[in-house]
């Protein structure tokens, strides 16, 4: 899939000047890359460089800000890395995301399925991700945040490694769904929308899990269970790592 | 496979497929719909191909996976053909002896039938009173096919109504068919289908385009997942109808991404469809092409009104607009865009094959035809249940629900989902159709029914509905955003007992305004769950404002929990349960409850041994004085 060669004054989210455009344009002709690929190659070069204990490497202004962006993320993960891993660990993420949109060949429209598919893999949108979709869709980032934050799917915050769902929808509501909620935010010890210190779980309600019969439900990682009393509950939370 | 390219094709692909199929041939079927996966019914599947395998019947004996048969209370669900033996709330340790009994020595496992009131065994699925009272057009064929397998769909006759309208039929003759017919829109508004076909056919602009609405948010409601799950052919096949009778070549299905399975199971249905020629350029070898795309929701309970919707698709975000100019003809990037619902697409190829004049035999007389209803709630037979329009809500409720779980009396039925209203008991005959549930004050919305017992608070409901619609409000219009707002803080005031006079006349002011005054059709309903149970339970707001009291027993704030000294029996079960420790007792003396350390979880109702039944919850009046600590109990004798 041929990437847009449109010419642009703006890049990551960042105004270039125009000597820096010409640089980066020129770099595209001789490798035939785009412009993204030519940042996601310079990343992992970045990468290497950290890695022979240098110092204070000669940036550009992309890469800079990406390499901040890097940070960020390691930091929001809330695991300790060097710069190296961090910058290592964005690398594969955006090329994750190229993927993504490779995939709606980088269709415009297809902005709201290549979210979702982000947050499916991640369980969360990460910023450089949103920056680079943004970039490569050629969609304003506010654009992307109205979208990320007007959806439920959508998680601007890291998300615990289970999802745990209660559902408040009328059949389970009526059955007694708030006592099993109070009952799940005691075991866990979370409100709906929280994710715990550790980033085991991530709790959260929803309106309708389309199992009425089975109510009151509770949803861990795509498990079913039906009117789990307070001992279920801490039976199940204790068996997920 | 290869293409077939005339209608003679699809007939004699047909002919082979029934040919290569022993209609007598044993079958086992096992409903793997969310309902039933939910408690374990992929294990049921593996167990059957387990013991066939072991048992040698392999070849002899099919195992067919389908999608949803409705009877989700007593699920898994297994039908053995050709005797459509059905075995109710089957578990994987079940499954030798059925394949035993049945499958080898032709014998029925009396325990896991069903079992009526006065305790008759009842072998064959459709005598089950569930069943019995339906008229399952759209959900019939779920038990009869398995959702990955177009063969199964084209075998009971699928696409012949396609091959119908595209070599005997033209455009105009498709449209009118479905104009006569009288066919509503499923989707809750209930426009004529057919007037809303023609306006899109004859709006000016190209190209035009055909959606199906699968974004089905109302809490409570999920048939069009069933169908889509265990169906996806028929939606399909009636979206291409509607396509070539509109001149439509591309089109859209909208489904939440909440329903992974129907998202997985309608890609396979495109991938098969299109390997046979049935969807693509020239369709069955006619000139018609067309082809489809699938939307995934992320998540937001306004999309999946019509404007939002196609703004969604555009990949913005999915917030309505106002519609001065019908979608019909100005909708997807300003092109005449006909939306529908998945059931209304559904009713399509029925209607083509069997003709305006069948389908109008069925309902009433402004509403044509059946509806799905999900049936839940304090119900006892929980589950999808499909009926002519014009059967009763007694009918539905009591005949095939089985009537209020628990032996509790029926308070009331909600339908239409959160813009729904709910209807008491007095109006229970009712008969369902588009315009009687308008008349009621609620609507036929999405169809939802979720029956209330004596147990539900009404004040308490209308909260809920009214939360939940402020949640999901986008915003955009004030009446809607502010209107649900305040909404709320007075329902919440009142449920905490801190309700005004004056709170009730303030109520239905705000939801005149925000009736008359908002910009779709989620706000302009939003009131309905309110003022209907003001206009039917006033008295209920009226205790909970002006004595305090909440008769339901179902407003925190407003009760409390007391053990009666009478019936105690000292089990120490509640006590032991209580997670802030505040019932003191022992072996032998009275429980009691230290009011000032219960939080009112409700731990100690939830144990009491039903046939001692001593917890109760008491409000608007004061609790008694506790007794004297080491009281001995009252043994019972």
């Amino acid at each position: 899939m041929p990437r847009s060669t449109k010419k642009k004054s703006k890049f990551v989210g960042m105004r270039l000047s125009e000597k820096q455009n010409e640089a980066l344009s020129r770099l595209q002709k001789d490798s035939k890359a785009s412009k993204s690929d030519v940042l996601l190659r310079g990343l992992e070069l970045l990468s290497e460089y950290y890695s022979l204990d240098l110092d204070k490497p000669p940036l550009s202004f992309d890469l800079r800000s990406l390499e901040t962006e890097a940070m960020h993320l390691a930091e929001s993960l809330k695991q300790v890395r060097d710069k190296k891993q961090a910058i290592h660990q964005m690398v594969q993420e955006l090329a994750a995301v190229d993927r993504i949109l490779d995939k709606y060949d980088g269709r415009e429209n297809a902005l709201i399925q290549v979210l979702l598919d982000i947050q499916t893999e991640n369980h969360w949108l990460p910023k450089p991700a949103l920056i680079w979709a943004s970039e490569r869709l050629n969609v304003p980032l506010s654009r992307i945040y109205h979208i990320a934050t007007f959806y439920k799917a959508f998680s601007l915050e890291p998300q615990g490694r289970h999802a745990v769902q209660v559902c408040l929808g009328t059949a389970c509501q009526v059955r007694g769904a708030k006592r099993l909620l109070d009952n799940v935010i005691s075991v866990l010890g979370i409100e709906p929308g929280q994710t715990d210190d550790k980033q085991k779980f991530t709790l959260s309600t929803v309106n309708c899990l389309g199992c009425c019969a089975l109510g009151p439900v509770m949803r861990i990682d795509g498990q079913y269970y039906s009117k789990p009393g307070l001992k279920d509950i801490e039976k199940i939370a204790a068996a997920c790592d | 496979m290869s293409k077939l390219k005339s209608a003679a094709e699809l007939k004699k692909f047909r002919q082979t497929i029934l040919d290569g199929r022993d209609a007598g041939k044993v079958c086992v079927t096992i409903c793997l719909g969310t309902g039933c996966l939910a408690c374990k019914g992929d294990e049921v599947h593996k167990a059957f191909v387990e013991e066939i395998r072991k048992q040698g019947l392999e070849g002899k004996v099919d195992i067919r996976r389908t999608g949803c048969h409705g009877f989700c209370e007593r699920g898994p669900l297994v039908v053995i053909f050709p005797k459509e033996i059905c075995y109710l709330k089957v578990t994987p340790g079940d499954v030798p002896e059925i394949v035993e009994k049945t499958l080898i020595e032709d014998k029925v496992v009396d325990r896991l039938v069903f079992a009526d009131e006065d305790g008759r065994k009842i072998v064959h699925e459709g005598d089950i009173p569930f069943y019995k009272h339906q008229n399952r057009i759209i959900l019939g064929p779920n038990r009869l096919v398995d959702p990955g397998i177009i063969e199964d769909y084209i075998a009971l006759g699928g696409y012949s109504a396609l091959a119908k309208a595209l070599f005997v039929m033209t455009p105009v003759e498709v449209l009118d068919e479905v104009k006569k017919s009288g066919l509503r829109g499923r989707g809750g508004a209930g426009f004529p289908t057919g007037t809303k076909w023609e306006t899109t056919r004859n709006a000016p602009g190209e190209p035009k385009y055909v959606i199906v609405n699968a974004d089905e948010g109302d809490p409570g409601a999920y048939m069009n997942r069933s169908v889509l799950e265990g169906n996806p052919h028929s939606v399909l096949e009636g979206l291409i109808i509607g396509a070539y009778a509109i001149g439509s070549h591309e089109g859209f299905v909208y489904v939440r991404q909440e329903y992974p399975l129907a998202v997985a199971n309608l890609t396979t249905a495109l991938e098969q469809a299109r390997e046979l020629g049935l969807l693509g350029d020239h369709i069955l070898g006619s000139e018609f092409s067309f082809d489809v795309t699938i939307h995934r929701g992320a998540g937001a309970f306004v999309s999946g009104e019509s404007s939002a919707l196609m703004t969604a698709i555009e990949g913005r975000v999915g917030e309505p607009r106002l519609k001065y100019i019908r979608t019909a003809v100005s909708g997807l990037w300003e092109k005449p865009t006909n939306l529908n619902n998945v059931e209304t697409w559904a009713n399509v190829p029925a209607i083509i094959n069997k003709g305006a004049a069948w389908f109008n035999g069925i309902g009433t007389k402004s509403s044509k035809g059946t509806k799905i209803f999900s049936l839940v709630g304090n119900v006892k037979n929980t589950g999808l249940v499909e009926v002519p329009m014009g059967m009763t809500l007694r009918q539905v409720i009591f005949d095939i629900g089985g009537g209020i779980a628990g032996d509790k009396k029926f308070k009331a039925v909600q339908t239409g989902g959160p813009s729904g209203g709910c209807i008491p008991a007095e109006c229970l005959d009712l008969p369902v159709d588009f315009d009687e549930l308008d008349k009621a004050g609620s609507m036929m919305g999405s169809g939802g029914m979720i029956v209330m017992d004596e147990g539900t608070c009404m004040v308490d409901t209308a909260r809920y509905f009214v939360k939940f619609l402020s949640e999901e409000s986008c915003g955009k219009c004030v009446p809607c955003r502010e209107g649900l707002k305040q909404t709320l803080l007075i329902l919440d005031r009142i449920c905490s007992g801190q309700g005004r006079e004056g709170d009730l006349e303030l109520l239905e002011e705000l939801g005149e305004v925000m009736t008359e005054a908002s910009l779709c059709a989620l706000g302009t309903t939003a009131a309905n769950p309110l003022l209907s149970t003001l206009k039917y339970f006033r008295s209920e707001y009226e205790a909970h404002i002006k004595e305090k009291r909440c008769p339901a027993c179902v407003c925190k704030e407003l009760i409390r929990y007391y053990i009666e000294p009478a019936k105690c029996q000292a089990c120490l079960l509640c006590a032991k349960n209580c997670p802030t420790g505040a019932i003191t007792g022992e072996k032998g003396a009275i429980h009691v409850i230290d009011q000032a350390k219960c939080t009112k979880c409700g731990a100690c109702l939830e144990v009491c041994p039903s046939r001692f039944s001593a917890v109760i919850r008491i409000s608007g009046r004061p609790v008694p004085p506790p007794v004297a600590a080491g009281t001995p109990v009252q043994r019972r004798k």
